[in-house]
């Protein structure tokens, strides 16, 4: 008896949490389908219901604010360069740290540290006139590789995962004349498939979350990325016009990143537990 | 009519003087307005500019950048700023600080003419030593009490004490923002207290600590904590104005013209404006005072096309455009002929801001005054919850406004 | 071969390297064309940072401003630091190839063989493969983080900030006065008196924010992974939810969410919370600041960052708790252990020894936490001390979001790459301690 009791508390207090946890992000969905423009303030759910402001949000003409599919295609395009790019580099890195051994590894990997210690964004401003010397600002192409061009210097977990991979391996394939670049290509990189589809997923998201450095670089409306925009549209300005809006595009935006992080889920756990057991 | 004819005049004089240097140019410029509200309105200003310059061939982009951020933007990089930009007239000083506003070159005399001569105030709002670093767009950026006529005769709004009554016992607010720099500012200069940039251009002289003037610092902060305790008052910026006025909560308030849809959509017939009320202060009533506020279009001295950018400000806030602003996003011309017209006159917010313009002053402000005024308006608001004495308090925030910065 | 010094591919023309030699004597050719040409204008003005301000004068017949040749401060800063960085590696590489050119003349004369252009290639995919590698990101790195993070630092040592803006204005070093406004404890220090406001508030968040994600997600996951909990992964799917939405969303809502005028406090007024928390006096307004006042937002902060960052930390420990080896669990039943004996000497045990690592960069990670900040406060918060708001921070700053709104609201460059030195220090020194604790704790699990 006493256990059943137990088992009901269990569940309860699971579901309890649960709810708290969903609350805030079942408002957002309410509040992209209410009848409100502006933050819906005087009651859970709304009076009505209207598609209203996806029709909007998919359809801005140019005198909105909203310039969502615009941001939504500049977002996606940066993100698929920036991951290819970075995964690319992330896992050129951790090879290198990982399988070799060559004189400057051991001052290349602390340097790696230290640089990671500084705040990422107080470069921002030298970084903006770098580009601009470029000729790169407000434009895909510098996004590209201000997000890409740092990269390299994330390639802990990875370099963590490419430790357990058995040393024997490689030896083997030394012994049959393989050289370090096939060795790369065809024996690491296939065993490698979790911490790969973890680099890219991760980097892929990268230009979807950030607003600092885009927010710096990118400055005319129509090259807005996504979470810049959204970010402008619940400003103290906007806000009473386009809250609505802004939870539409929010559970846009979190449709597809949640499939993939969901897809990601397992192997992010394998990596971060691989890469820290070797420490 | 006639004025339209000497407008047509000195564009058709400009034309022949642009067209003896090069034929059919390619010209560029970068236009940023404030609002998305105002891409109606700018197209059609670059329409007629283009229709009025045959000749040249001209790309002009159109960009959405707030007046009130138009500052961070424009320092953060000067050179990649747009050619022609508009900004609300605090902004003055640190662009001209930058170097980021180009002197008006080209018919200076005629435009400081066109808005009411050397000595009017948005002239002033938009010149260094007597030199013209701007052009005058709006006259209606300042503030002004909104009210609801269903709640409030035009007798009750000219004592703040009355309005807080009545709205108290009817279970309704009258909204100001006090926590805003901006709006405090109303009480001190109200009662005769002093706050203003230095000449350096970098300090500010203020003395709303003062114990030897007729109305002490100390007994105006006793007067804001009084209204902020009223039943019949909140604290209420921007944003929770139009939240209150949509769902009826507040019946009156401070803002300014960006709101005057909201309180219209919401009050119907009953919405009305006025200049500020007075308030209790030391046992007497005390007229508020305010900042006046203008929309000015700077352009950027690094651009390329640095004299077409001029013409287009220029054109930008001539007669027809301020008139066509007015009709489109209703703010006040700054054009004294276009102030002056029936139409614009008969606007309530107008109106309220024509009548509030004696009480107001010029903004001319190091910006050290902001963050402190903001956070000395929220601790009144907060009913100063630790007891600090008043003269303390306000020691400190003189101390924080008056305060040189690091060398 | 002494020649090898003066034309940098001669040693290997004499070798039949054309290839190779050819390449090596253009960039030579380059460097000494770019360095004087190019980046010495920059580096000869670094002592000064430019002495020319820019003056311009608008000439009424083209309808252009004319400038003078005017000095851009943090350009000569920035091609200056470019400039020495280029000149150091020219060095290295001249004297790398003297050496090269004796060691290969040796080679030569010893009769062995000598690589051809072909061998150098192939030996880019196999034994300095490293250098294949490592060439295009470390250049990355070197450009996009090296470059602007020695800059800022400099920046530290300037006068950069809105009264010397570039390019009308010109900025100069001013030594170490930035750092000692920072320093400045008297009592007209605000900056001081703010820094270690927002130090202590940075320590303390970055704490709490750590361990309770970190204890909380573990609970979690074990409260899940029980065997008498049914449903696992619906329970664990329900949870993720609240991470799959971007953070930016998700943390601008809950601004919203608890905004002064916003549902929370509807309905805390509609239930009576809010009248009964005047009563007591925990509120002087007539709603719950949970945002706007320091007493209720540095809690709630801390809260809404558990809501964000307990599934994450459950999502590894699920993971974590899988790989347990179950035969150690056993035994342990065997032994007559109950389930909180086994949760305290095997399960907790083997969990901080698998994540325990992740806690030190968790909590760098959280000492830079600036979206939960910057996103929960932004346009909401007003601080109620008049030091701090001298010095434009807020109580519930971070070094970092007092960072960004200096750059961004202030223009006030001079004193946000102090602080970002100084953030710098504070995760160096945790980092150190905490490398230290490891590897004793390594030591000991060897020993084990």
């Amino acid at each position: 008896m006493s256990k059943t009791v137990r088992l009901i508390i269990r569940h309860v207090v699971l579901a309890f949490l649960a709810i708290f946890w969903l609350i805030p992000i079942l408002w957002l969905v309410l509040c992209s389908f209410g009848i409100d423009k502006g933050p819906n303030i005087s009651s859970f759910f709304p009076k009505a219901y209207t598609l209203q402001h996806y029709v909007d949000l998919l359809t801005a003409d140019s005198s909105s604010v909203s310039q969502f599919p615009q941001w939504f295609m500049n977002t996606f395009i940066i993100a698929v360069f920036t991951c290819i790019i970075s995964s690319i580099f992330v896992l050129m890195v951790a090879y290198a740290m990982s399988c070799m051994r060559f004189k400057m590894r051991k001052p290349l990997m602390n340097a790696a540290i230290i640089m990671n210690l500084f705040p990422g964004f107080l470069s921002m401003i030298a970084v903006y006139f770098i580009m601009k010397n470029i000729g790169l600002t407000d434009n895909k192409v510098g996004m590209i590789i201000v997000y890409s061009a740092g990269s390299g210097l994330g390639y802990l977990i990875a370099k963590g995962f490419f430790d357990t991979i058995s040393k024997s391996l490689r030896e083997a394939a030394y012994l049959e004349g393989a050289n370090e670049f096939t060795v790369f290509y065809k024996i690491i990189v296939p065993l490698s498939k979790p911490i790969i589809v973890y680099t890219v997923i991760n980097s892929f998201l990268a230009p979807w979350m950030d607003f600092v450095f885009a927010s710096i670089m990118l400055s005319s409306n129509a090259n807005k990325t996504v979470a810049m925009g959204l970010f402008a549209m619940v400003d103290k300005v906007n806000r009473n016009n386009y809250f609505a809006q802004f939870c539409a595009g929010g559970v846009l935006v979190s449709i597809p990143i949640s499939v993939l992080f969901f897809i990601m889920q397992k192997f992010y756990v394998e990596g971060i537990t691989g890469g820290s057991v070797k420490g | 009519m006639k004025k339209f004819l000497a407008m047509v005049l000195a564009l058709t004089l400009a034309l022949t003087m642009v067209g003896s240097c090069a034929l059919a140019e390619d010209v560029t410029l970068k236009v940023w307005v404030g609002d998305n509200a105002d891409i109606e309105w700018i197209n059609g200003v670059i329409d007629a500019y283009k229709a009025a310059h045959p000749d040249n061939n001209y790309t002009i982009d159109v960009n959405i950048v707030s007046e009130g951020d138009c500052k961070s933007t424009v320092l953060a990089d000067p050179e990649a700023a747009a050619d022609v930009f508009t900004f609300a007239d605090d902004q003055f000083n640190d662009l001209y600080a930058a170097g980021a506003l180009q002197q008006v070159m080209i018919d200076a005399d005629e435009i400081v003419a066109a808005n009411g001569g050397a000595d009017a105030t948005v002239v002033l709002a938009a010149s260094k030593d007597g030199e013209l670093y701007a052009y005058p767009a709006t006259a209606s950026n300042g503030y002004f009490m909104f009210y609801n006529k269903e709640y409030f005769t035009e007798e009750d709004v000219q004592s703040l004490d009355k309005m807080m009554e009545i709205a108290a016992a009817a279970g309704k607010k009258v909204g100001f923002p006090v926590s805003n720099g901006w709006y405090l500012y109303s009480f001190f200069q109200g009662a005769g207290l002093e706050m203003h940039i230095n000449e350096d251009g970098i300090t500010n002289s203020c003395n709303w600590n003062a114990t030897d003037t007729a109305i002490t610092g100390v007994q105006v902060a006793e007067a804001i904590l009084a209204i902020c305790a009223n039943p019949g008052f909140t604290n209420a910026d921007s944003d929770p104005f139009v939240t209150g006025v949509k769902d009826g909560s507040i019946i009156a308030g401070v803002s300014g013209t960006w709101n005057a849809n909201v309180a219209a959509e919401a009050w119907g017939e009953n919405y009305a404006a006025c200049k500020l009320p007075t308030y209790t202060v030391a046992g007497q009533q005390v007229q508020m005072g305010s900042f006046a506020g203008f929309k000015l279009v700077g352009v950027n001295p690094f651009s390329e096309n640095v004299g077409e950018a001029m013409m287009f400000a220029e054109f930008m806030t001539n007669y027809e455009n301020q008139m066509g602003r007015f009709e489109i996003r209703a703010e006040g011309p700054s054009n004294v002929e276009a102030a002056s017209s029936e139409i614009v006159k008969s606007a309530p917010a107008i109106a309220a801001l024509a009548a509030q313009a004696a009480y107001a002053d010029v903004q001319r402000v190091a910006d050290n005054y902001w963050a402190n005024a903001e956070t000395l308006g929220k601790i009144l608001v907060n009913g100063n919850a630790d007891g600090t004495d008043l003269q303390t308090l306000l020691d400190n925030a003189v101390t924080g406004i008056t305060a040189a910065p690091i060398q | 071969m002494k020649l090898s010094a003066l034309i940098c591919g001669s040693s290997c023309f004499a070798r039949k390297q054309y290839v190779k030699g050819f390449l090596i004597t253009l960039v030579q050719a380059v460097l000494l064309w770019a360095i004087p040409g190019v980046f010495w204008p920059y580096m000869s003005k670094l002592g000064t940072l430019g002495t020319i301000k820019a003056q311009k004068t608008f000439n009424p017949e083209t309808m252009k401003n004319e400038w003078n040749d005017y000095d851009n401060s943090f350009m000569i800063l920035l091609f200056g630091i470019i400039g020495i960085l280029i000149t150091i590696t020219a060095v290295v590489l001249w004297l790398r190839n003297i050496r090269n050119a004796r060691d290969v003349e040796v080679t030569a004369a010893s009769g062995k063989h000598v690589n051809s252009f072909r061998d150098d290639l192939a030996d880019c995919f196999n034994v300095k493969f490293h250098r294949t590698l490592l060439s295009l990101p470390v250049l990355g790195v070197v450009m996009f983080t090296i470059v602007p993070l020695i800059v800022m630092i400099c920046i530290a040592f300037t006068n950069y900030d809105r009264n010397h803006l570039v390019p009308a204005n010109l900025f100069t070093w001013v030594g170490w006065n930035n750092f000692n406004a920072l320093f400045d404890m008297s009592a007209n220090g605000a900056f001081g008196y703010a820094f270690v406001k927002v130090l202590t508030w940075t320590l303390i968040w970055a704490v709490f924010a750590t361990l309770t994600c970190y204890f909380g997600g573990i609970l979690l996951a074990m409260f899940i992974n029980n065997k008498n909990t049914k449903c696992k992964k619906l329970w664990r799917t329900l949870f993720m939810i609240a991470i799959a939405v971007p953070q930016f969303v998700s943390l601008l809502l809950v601004r919203n969410f608890f905004n002064d005028q916003g549902i929370v406090n509807t309905i805390c007024a509609n239930i009576g919370l809010t009248d009964w928390l005047k009563s007591i006096g925990a509120i002087q307004t007539n709603y719950i600041p949970f945002l706007t006042d320091a007493r209720w937002a540095k809690p709630m902060i801390i809260l809404i960052n558990m809501w964000v960052g307990i599934p994450y930390q459950m999502l590894i420990a699920y993971g974590v708790l899988l790989n347990i080896p179950t035969d150690i669990l056993e035994s342990a039943k065997i032994d007559g252990a109950n389930a909180w004996q086994s949760f305290k000497s095997i399960t907790m045990p083997y969990i901080l020894f698998v994540t325990g690592p992740s806690l030190v960069n968790s909590m760098v990670a959280n000492i830079n936490n600036f979206n939960v900040i910057y996103l929960l406060t932004q346009d909401v918060y007003t601080s109620t001390d008049q030091m701090m708001a001298s010095a434009n921070a807020k109580e519930v700053d971070l070094l970092v979001t007092w960072l960004y709104r200096l750059t961004q609201e202030q223009s006030n460059y001079k004193m946000a790459s102090v602080i970002g030195i100084l953030v710098f220090v504070v995760c160096a020194i945790l980092t150190l301690l905490a490398f230290n604790q490891l590897i004793k704790g390594d030591k000991e699990a060897t020993f084990q």
